[in-house]
């Protein structure tokens, strides 16, 4: 009898994680940006939460818990503190992100489709200080409302939006500048320089 | 609606947040007259799109997997 709880429970815990693994695997790199961190903290994250499953509602957003776990387990115990000065001086330059990109006489598709890649998109993203990052994944890579996001970083909504929109100010200002570099890359290799 | 406004909302729209009906019907009203604010929200489209399709674009490595199994076993 035991054995058969504990065996649907485990189910009920495996057909909720399972459709979310991709989501919390590419998080857990674009945080930790590393493959085998990424894979730890995913790997802690599960157990952490198939330990704390009891406690879980059925019928409540499973998604947003585990992605607290995740988050939190991310905060606690991988964001070391050499991440944390490197990010210091970034974090000055938000100070001064007052980044307006002209909008007339362009189409996005000139602007960027041509020239950013998807490592520059990630390579932006990873970029960003952690406050940014996390709220940034959360509500534009993963589709997050920012109520869940501010439950899930245990935020006010308020400081969801005024970093969401920091955050979308610095991505937009490094893709700008990744564009025009591709663009000056790629016409120096047209002309044989 | 005016254009600042306009650019105020735009985010809440992109993100389909906190907008009631009637701002969102007045925003898309203005978006269909001004120009310059339909660009801007074009580009804006356009970039969280991209932003979003590349950030999703990640597969689970097969190590990962095996691993999850594991310790599904195990549980």
């Amino acid at each position: 009898m035991m054995s058969s709880i504990k065996e649907d429970q485990k189910k009920a815990f495996q057909d909720l994680l399972m459709p979310q693994l991709g989501a919390l695997y590419r998080t857990a790199l674009r945080m930790t940006r590393r493959r085998e961190d990424a894979e730890d903290l995913v790997q802690e994250t599960i157990m952490k939460a198939y330990a704390a499953f009891d406690r879980f509602e059925p019928g409540t957003n499973f998604r947003a818990w585990i992605f607290k776990i995740l988050t939190n387990t991310f905060i606690n115990d991988y964001y070391r503190v050499r991440d944390r000065e490197k990010h210091s001086s970034l974090e000055e330059m938000v100070e001064d992100v007052n980044f307006q990109p002209q909008f007339e006489g362009f189409t996005p598709e000139e602007m960027l489709l041509n020239t950013l890649t998807r490592e520059d998109v990630l390579r932006a993203i990873e970029s960003l200080p952690l406050e940014f990052r996390s709220v940034v994944i959360l509500t534009l890579v993963e589709g997050f409302s920012y109520k869940e996001t501010a439950e899930i970083l245990d935020i006010p909504i308020g400081t969801v939006m005024s970093r969401l929109h920091r955050g979308r100010k610095i991505l937009q200002k490094l893709l700008w500048e990744y564009s025009h570099k591709n663009k000056s890359t790629r016409s120096k290799v047209e002309n044989g320089l | 609606m005016d254009c600042k406004e306009a650019v105020e909302k735009l985010y809440l729209y992109l993100d389909g947040e906190m907008l009631t009906e009637e701002e969102r019907r007045s925003l898309e009203e203005h978006l269909g007259l001004c120009r310059a604010c339909c660009q801007r929200y074009e580009f804006e489209k356009f970039l969280w799109d991209l932003v979003r399709q590349n950030g999703q674009r990640e597969s689970v490595p097969q190590t990962l997997i095996m691993r999850i199994e594991n310790v599904l076993a195990h549980f």
